[in-house]
């Protein structure tokens, strides 16, 4: 590690040792369930397994294990360890193997998703029908975030556990066999699985697993056969099972091999079978229907798509283009590109600085042309290399090209130009570039698919021609990138290297018929010069003509009412379609004093005739002989022509982007019980005021609580200090048969020693909540009209039911924030990644960061401007707009609290959001367990949260489109308490169980490892895309390079800059427009719009996938639906005979009402009709609304037409 | 092979605007080559006929004979033997393969009827030849037309159809008045066998008075100790009712379904919140139930799921099918029922569009109509819907709209509604396609109701008076102003479909029969190893009531 990146640690463990310190001080004196802070520090994955698990020693023996072996091995070194009783402290032989596979998970997830304590419910002994002991590991749903290899290596260790301490191998029973097969069957159709196996395939593991999968049932559906089997409790799907089974042991078969082999102890000769599909034999009965669905499961890999077979005809080298994206398209989510359409988004190679690590680069003005429907973090479905991308905007690479209504047909690249002609867009001949970074390719192993011509490319192909580049480039005169018309064509005729990108046209999108039409038009045409410089190519209007011009999509003015098409910057055009311009001059014109007038007059000509073209030329095509233009192109012109877009990357809209703040539904200001008494806005002004009867107390409520008995005077209360003497309470366990008091053990269970049932501090007790309110708002100096609402919940869902201080809920409720589950107030954002940012774009000042420990721009020189680029430091993260403000609200609760509460001095004291920079906050993701800290540098207006990709993956997210939270660090430090976690499965999930104060890179999410992090891609690269290369093969730095070395916190190198990193629209217009049908309007309209978008394969979706299941459902509900009294709210699962409540006599009325079922019915009809949808789809909306008319309408008395009325 | 079968002939001469006699159908068909003999017979045509009658192939074919006249030894449409008198089902895959028509008798190694007799209740019902008497290849041919030629005699009426009445207009009131209608027709049934009170008397009732009520299934619950909490529901409120586990009317819980009605009796418990039941009743068919039978020897055709459309639309089961109808054997089928699914329909299930032989719905019912044609014009056909066809799925289902109607025009077929009641010449038959029959297979255990044996299944619902009980689960429900799903009188005949398993049997001396189908298994049925019964046609004697099943397939 360098000395500054050490320095960079030190400092914010320092800034959080201050933190800390604090926390504690306050903790000591407040009323909380601890009197301590509740986070433990990890600064390393050895201290986050340790904290995770709660097991002792485990830390030591890890950092031991870590520098010796990999860790897989380790993991099964600490089976042994935990066989032979050196680490955790457990009697029975089950426990030891349960803490081997909780390790084992831990460690292979490195100590961050909750899988560890969530996915595992425990092992337990059971027996064979022989009399002998077996091991069954009970899984639970959670199990899903340790992925395919940790599951796999659970069962390996639990295996490997089980021979060291002597039990026997499991069983199965044919039924229990037969059960997997049904089960796994059932749980794919239900929820889905990545690979599923065949029913052969999960019965042979099944068969011949020396470990018992099993687990809780998590589906509503029932398996049809083999049901109630004795040693499996459930009849429905075991979610985690099947998730171990399939995606672990099935999918990762190979992966584990690699440790069977190694290890003596166990043996599990039948994964080779299992790998080459060697268990047919043991079932042979079974029908082969192989072809499907291996192709499906090759498929999802997104690999394999590159099929280039030998046999094939001489053709254009392409990328297969896919369906899948378009599956499940939503009504209000566009289409922007069906598969690998012209006119689509185009693949262009590289990084920009806000980029890598599943997203997309798309040029601002395209959002905006997209009718704003892309915005910054936007998440779209994509055809490759992966599934989905979070969108960042790039504008340094194409804009889009529209046609105008006045004819005009223009690239565009500027934002600020296309809101200005946004109105006049007719059409998007071309969506613009599509930046995808190399590791994208890696990271999905993806074949390379051909590249774009573009100026990276160009540059090296001319230094490569003997062109001085260097020169070039310091020649102020010349700008490479967007050079002349003169200056691109000598440079491609005197070096002989291929036209420049910019004059380079999509030839290959037009045909060679169409070619010649152009090269026709064109000898035909004439230049007219008003002025200076090369004149405007004037072409006759023509439809052909038109519509090659568009396909290649050459800037140009149409002009159908004058019978002409200009092209203005026409000679690498003229002479790409072999057409020589030729100056004739007038006799004796230079004679003429009014030469200047008159100039020379230009005349093209055609230099070349149909049969010139090669046979090849002429058939070259990839859909069908002669489509493409290219090769002909090459015959032609004077110089070489490369395939400007061979890659068109089919897309559409996923996850709008996010940026708001996390409430509970309805939010929640303090996690104190107040039952039905506060309504259902859980209002504890009112449940303090509510009287049940005229004869009850207002404010006095029967409420499930823990009890807490204080050691010093006996007092029994409900909070954590006494009310009488101020001492810490404790829970006071009684067992619910002998009322006897229990002390936990040390292992903290409560068990009665007498009656064998577990004790629980859990009672029902009257709550005067006037009093605890009173006493609350008292307590902090606040009084009712400092808040519009406090709101409390309903009941507890912990364990211990210990209710959090009224005073905290008070003070979120004056700062206007509220609380999650846990205690914490917290803040969604989508995650982007960026590496280098500009203190303009920050909103911040070179002060600031120079204050922040930024000393050098990414070229190493002082930071003297404020646009100069700075390497972003790993934890230090940008904060969107929303998320600043609320972190500044958080920070003046934080501030009260610690003052009107705790009695401590104020810590923040923030008067605006610039001094928010420097402080440090907690990033948390859903179904992890672990919280990493970061530190403000800046500020965006986009939508999103924008931190360094390590900082993501060390939370393991990606950014395709994941979002999770930020926390302020003291309101983490202050109010998360685990007492609070619900103590259903899951509930300890997305809560900060212990915190990683440092980024070490080999421990985060190897995914980041994959990004490339090079300044520019070599020319071997793109050669290498057009032959559809492995992406292996190619050799670009990548972020695992330096893993491990002094430089793995910086050097994080891009290819493209970027103006901004938030441009185009603050939000998508998903998010701006109202209406569910607004939004499909839109999505309808801009299908139109798109040449690369089919509008009536969008419409067939939406009718398909979003309109005709509704309507289908809600039909179906209609007629079985429940019923529920709208007084009382009592639901009866049919209508009561009576016709009135049972329960109070009210009214009922159906769920399900005529308006819900028909509400899109017009609309299906009326979109199917206008976008000329199938007659199929067509018909089958014929036919429900004939259902609707028969059920909702009387033969009798039918709804006529207005006539009737005449 | 173009006019190989009669049926094939029929639709020939029917798209050039003849109708023709069986008889001079079949004698056409006898000929060496029909085709050839057809176009004769057609130049031949009096230029005002518009029926082809037998005496027109007769003095063509003894003018200029087509073939070799060896009509009597054609296998086509007129086996040369079938073992009819045998007591066995005839064997006749009407395809004319060698296998029946080889002439020495019935093949014991092979026989392609289904054994009638097992799957029934309480009452084997016989096979018996299709024509009594002597073979029945000279009895075809001698005696001529076949089918009697009367229609005064045949009789067909409709009840219970609410095609064109549907007055619900999705109103809560109208669930009401459904259900309270119910109550009131069916619990009439059960009124008479306990003494009933309203459930709101009954929770004023001393403890230990002994109580009935007549109501609908609320609800069923086990208790903690195995016992059945049963609560029923009438026009007052409901009321708990406990089965003791060891007591004998615990096997019958089994059996509830929700919303059905009965009648329990039994003691009130001390503090009068519950009743002890003593004895359960259901509406049931009286044991006692006498069929009406037709006076004179005549049969119908009772078939469902025809699926016209699906990829496994089974063409070549059916046009032996018709062709069968076309033979003497079949003389006496002058009735033929269909219980739903005509054809496969669109949207049904997602991605259906990839799975269909004909995509379009109209085109559906074209070709439907097509196959209709086949069957001989002399025959009575009645349909209802099921849930494939183009009508809403709830039930009751009206039959089809004018638009469908007008595209299956055949025959002039009978469109009811699902359900509805056929009488004909004075046997009833309760025609409903039996979507409920999933439900009832699903809640019940095995032994009661499996898709092997759809009939027993049946039987619950005849037990139940009422064809779709349990409302909110699978079965759909409109409401309308009456509950059209209670069968309010016995039927004599009770017909389904829709499980495509073929079954019957009798209960209470109602016949229940569920057809088959003409779709060969789908990949649905096969992912769920469903092997469907296909191309069966069972045929009931309206005489007797008697089944003989015939295969096609």
């Amino acid at each position: 590690m360098r000395e500054e990146d050490e320095r960079y640690f030190r400092r914010l463990e320092a800034q959080l040792d201050t933190a800390f310190d604090v926390a504690e001080r306050a903790k000591e004196r407040g009323g909380d369930p601890e009197p301590e802070v509740e986070i433990p520090v990890a600064k390393d994955m050895a201290d986050r397994v340790e904290n995770i698990l709660g097991i002792d020693d485990v830390a030591e023996r890890v950092r031991e294990l870590e520098g010796e072996m990999s860790r897989e091995e380790a993991a099964l070194a600490l089976a042994e360890d935990f066989a032979e009783g050196r680490v955790g402290d457990y009697e029975t032989r089950a426990g030891k193997v349960e803490g081997a596979v909780r390790t084992a998970v831990a460690l292979l997830t490195e100590g961050v998703v909750a899988a560890p304590i969530e996915g595992i419910d425990r092992v337990e002994l059971l027996e064979n029908d022989d009399g002998t002991e077996f091991v069954n590991v009970y899984y639970a749903g959670p199990i899903r975030s340790a992925g395919g290899t940790a599951q796999a290596l659970s069962v390996l260790v639990a295996d490997y556990t089980r021979a060291l301490v002597g039990i026997e191998q499991y069983n199965a029973r044919s039924e229990e066999v037969e059960r997997y097969a049904e089960e796994i069957g059932l749980y794919d159709k239900e929820t889905g699985l990545q690979y599923t196996p065949k029913d052969k395939e999960t019965k042979f593991i099944a068969k011949h697993l020396p470990i018992m999968l099993d687990g809780e049932a998590t589906g509503d559906e029932e398996v049809s056969g083999f049901r109630d089997l004795e040693r499996v409790d459930t009849n429905n799907a075991r979610g985690g099972m099947c998730l171990v089974l399939a995606e672990g042991i099935a999918l990762k078969a190979p992966k584990i091999q690699r440790y069977t082999s190694a290890l003596d102890e166990i043996d599990w000769p039948w994964l080779q079978d299992l790998i080459d599909g060697n268990y047919a034999d043991e079932a042979a009965d079974a029908p082969e229907d192989e072809d499907g669905e291996a192709d499906e499961a090759s498929d999802d890999g997104g690999g394999g798509e590159n099929e280039t077979e030998p046999a094939e005809p001489e053709g254009p080298v392409r990328a297969k283009s896919s369906q899948k994206f378009l599956r499940d398209l939503i009504a209000g989510r566009p289409v922007f590109s069906h598969p690998s359409a012209a006119g689509g988004f185009r693949l262009r190679y590289g990084r920009a600085r806000n980029h890598g690590f599943a997203t997309g680069g798309v040029h601002p003005a395209t959002m905006h042309l997209l009718d704003d429907f892309l915005a910054t973090g936007t998440q779209i479905k994509t055809e490759r290399p992966g599934k989905a991308h979070g969108i960042v905007p790039v504008d340094t690479i194409d804009g889009p090209t529209v046609k105008l209504a006045n004819g005009d047909v223009r690239r565009i690249d500027d934002p600020q130009e296309a809101l200005e002609i946004r109105n006049g867009v007719e059409r998007i001949l071309d969506a613009g570039e599509y930046l995808v970074n190399y590791g994208e390719f890696v990271e999905n192993n993806h074949p390379l698919s051909p590249a774009s011509y573009v100026f990276e490319w160009w540059i090296q192909d001319l230094e490569a021609a003997g062109a001085d580049v260097q020169a070039l480039e310091d020649d102020p005169r010349i700008d490479l990138e967007n050079p002349d018309a003169d200056r691109a064509l000598e440079w491609a005729t005197s070096y002989d290297a291929p036209l420049h990108p910019q004059y380079t046209y999509l030839w290959h999108d037009v045909s060679v018929a169409e070619f010649r039409t152009l090269a026709d038009a064109v000898a035909n045409g004439r230049v007219e010069r008003a002025d200076g410089g090369d004149g405007t190519l004037v072409l006759a209007h023509d439809e052909t003509v038109r519509g090659a011009l568009e396909a290649i999509i050459v800037e140009h003015r149409q002009r159908p009412d004058d019978g002409r098409i200009e092209i203005d910057d026409w000679k690498p055009f003229a002479h790409t379609v072999g057409c020589e311009p030729r100056e004739t001059v007038a006799d004796g014109a230079a004679a003429d004093p009014d030469a200047r007038d008159r100039r020379p007059t230009v005349e093209l000509e055609r230099t070349w005739s149909d049969d010139d073209l090669s046979e090849r030329a002429r058939t070259w095509g990839h859909e069908e002989e002669g489509d493409n233009a290219i090769e002909a192109v090459n015959e032609v012109a004077p110089f070489t022509v490369r395939e400007r877009a061979p890659t068109r990357i089919g897309n559409r809209m996923g996850r709008p982007e996010k940026s708001e703040r996390r409430d509970l539904s309805p939010p929640v200001h303090t996690l104190f019980p107040i039952g039905e008494a506060g309504g259902p806005q859980r209002n504890v002004a009112d449940a303090a005021k509510h009287a049940e009867t005229m004869s009850d107390t207002p404010g006095v409520v029967e409420l499930e609580i823990g009890r807490q008995r204080c050691e010093n005077c006996g007092t029994e209360t409900f909070k954590n200090r006494c009310p009488d003497c101020n001492e810490r309470t404790t829970p006071d366990y009684r067992c619910p048969d002998c009322e006897t008091q229990i002390e936990p053990d040390e292992a903290g269970r409560v068990e009665c020693g007498h009656c064998e049932v577990e004790a629980t501090c859990v009672e029902r007790r009257e709550v005067d909540l006037n009093e605890q309110y009173r006493d609350a708002l008292k307590s902090v100096g606040e009084r009712e009209n400092a808040f519009e609402i406090l709101k409390g919940v309903k009941g507890l869902t912990s364990t211990t039911k210990v209710p959090e201080p009224i005073e905290k809920g008070v003070l979120r409720a004056k700062h206007d924030v509220s609380s999650f589950k846990d205690g914490t107030v917290r803040y969604d954002m989508t995650d982007l990644p960026v590496t280098s940012v500009r203190a303009t774009e920050l909103d911040v000042d070179i002060g600031q960061l120079q204050a922040l420990g930024y000393e050098t721009d990414i070229h190493g020189d002082p930071l003297v401007h404020e646009d100069q680029l700075v390497e972003l430091k790993v934890q230090d993260i940008v904060l969107s707009d929303g998320a600043a403000e609320h972190m500044m609200q958080t920070a003046d609760f934080i501030d009260d609290l610690l003052e009107q509460y705790y009695g401590l001095e104020p810590f923040y004291e923030l008067e605006d959001r610039q001094e928010l920079v420097g402080e440090l906050v907690f990033g948390m993701a859903p179904h992890t367990s672990a919280a990493t800290v970061g530190r403000v540098v800046g500020f965006t207006s986009a939508a999103v949260g924008y931190a360094h990709p390590y900082f993501h993956a060390a939370k393991r997210r990606n950014c395709d489109g994941d979002e999770d939270c930020v926390m302020l660090l003291m309101d983490g430090l202050l109010n998360f308490s685990e007492s609070f976690l619900p103590n259903q499965r899951g509930g300890k999930m997305d809560a900060p169980l212990v915190m990683s104060s440092r980024i070490d890179p080999s421990e985060i999410d190897d995914e980041a490892h994959n990004m490339d992090i090079a300044s520019q891609y070599p020319r071997e690269f793109y050669e290498a895309t057009l032959e559809q290369a492995d992406p292996g093969e190619v050799d670009i730095r990548i972020g695992e390079d330096t893993l491990g070395t002094d430089l793995e916190y910086t050097g994080f190198e891009h290819t493209h800059d970027v103006t901004d990193i938030a441009m185009g629209p603050d939000l998508s217009a998903y998010k701006t427009l109202g209406s569910m049908m607004e939004k499909m309007n839109a999505q309808l309209e801009l299908s139109r719009k798109l040449r690369a978008v089919d509008e009536t394969d969008v419409a067939e979706r939406v009718i398909e996938y979003h309109f005709l299941p509704d309507l289908i459902g809600n039909l179906r509900a209609f007629s079985r639906q429940e019923t529920r009294c709208l007084d009382c709210g009592e639901k009866f699962r049919r209508m009561p005979l009576t016709g009135d409540c049972r329960e109070c006599g009210g009214r009922v009325n159906l769920t399900v009402h005529q308006g819900s079922v028909n509400k899109y019915m017009q609309t299906a009809i009326q979109v199917a009709d206008e976008y000329d949808c199938r007659d199929y789809t067509k018909q089958r909306l014929e036919v429900l609304e004939k259902s609707l008319e028969s059920i909702f309408e009387n033969d009798k008395n039918k709804q006529s037409g207005i006539e009737d009325f005449m | 092979m173009p006019l190989e079968g009669p049926a094939r002939i029929v639709s020939e001469l029917t798209s050039r605007g003849y109708n023709a006699e069986r008889e001079a159908v079949t004698r056409i068909a006898a000929t060496e080559n029909p085709a050839t003999t057809l176009e004769a017979v057609l130049e031949d045509l009096p230029d005002d006929a518009l029926v082809v009658r037998s005496e027109h192939v007769d003095s063509l074919l003894e003018r200029a004979p087509v073939s070799d006249g060896a009509r009597t030894t054609d296998p086509i449409g007129s086996p040369t033997d079938d073992g009819s008198d045998s007591g066995e089902s005839p064997i006749d895959d009407g395809s004319g393969s060698s296998e029946s028509s080889a002439g020495d008798g019935p093949d014991p190694t092979e026989p392609s009827t289904r054994d009638t007799s097992p799957s029934t209740g309480d009452e084997r019902p016989t096979s018996r030849p299709t024509a009594a008497g002597g073979p029945v290849e000279t009895r075809g041919v001698q005696e001529g037309s076949g089918r009697s030629a009367d229609p005064l005699e045949r009789s067909l009426e409709i009840a219970g159809d609410m095609t064109g009445e549907s007055t619900g207009t999705g109103e809560y009131g109208d669930f009401v008045s459904v259900f309270r209608d119910r109550l009131e027709r069916l619990g009439s049934k059960l009124r008479g066998r306990v003494n009933h009170r309203p459930a709101t008397a009954i929770q004023s009732m001393p403890g230990g008075s002994e109580a009935g009520m007549v109501g609908l299934v609320n609800d069923v619950r086990s208790t903690a100790s195995g016992h059945w909490l049963i609560e029923l529901e009438d026009a007052t409120g409901t009321f708990p009712w406990l089965v003791m586990k060891d007591r004998e009317y615990a096997d019958l819980v089994d059996e509830l379904l929700y919303d059905e009605v009965v009648a329990m009796e039994g003691t009130l418990a001390d503090d009068s919140g519950i009743a002890f039941v003593d004895s359960m009743y259901f509406p049931d068919v009286p044991r006692t139930h006498e069929p009406t039978t037709a006076d004179r020897h005549v049969q119908a055709a009772l078939i469902s799921d025809v699926h016209v459309g699906s990829q496994e639309f089974m063409s070549e089961a059916w046009n032996r099918f018709a062709d069968w109808l076309h033979t003497p054997e079949a003389q006496h089928v002058e009735y033929l029922l269909i219980a739903g699914d005509m054809v496969e329909g669109v949207g049904v299930y997602p991605n259906q569009d990839e799975e269909l032989d004909v995509v379009d719905i109209y085109e559906q019912y074209e070709a439907f109509n097509e196959r209709l044609k086949q069957v001989p014009g002399d025959i009575e056909i009645v349909m209802i819907p099921g849930n494939h066809d183009a009508v809403r799925l709830a039930e009751p289902q009206p039959g089809f709209d004018e638009e469908l109607r007008g595209i299956m025009s055949a025959h002039d077929a009978r469109i009811v509604s699902n359900p509805s009641t056929v009488t004909l010449e004075g046997v009833s038959v309760l025609m409903y396609h039996g979507v409920s029959l999933d439900e009832v297979i699903a809640e019940l255990p095995e032994e009661k109701a499996s898709y092997d044996d759809p009939h027993r299944a049946m039987y619950q619902l005849l037990k139940k008076r009422h064809v779709a009980p349990q409302f909110g689960g699978h079965t759909r429900l409109a409401p309308e102003e009456k509950d059209y799903l209670i069968m309010e009188e016995v039927p004599d005949i009770f017909h389904t479909g829709h499980v495509h398993k073929l079954g019957f049997g009798k209960y209470h001396n109602v016949l229940a029969i569920n057809s088959g189908c003409w779709q060969s298994q789908t990949d649905f049925q096969k992912s769920v190893n469903i092997q469907p019964d296909a191309g069966f046609a069972p045929i009931v004697d309206l005489d007797t009531l008697d089944v003989t099943v015939q295969k096609f397939s």
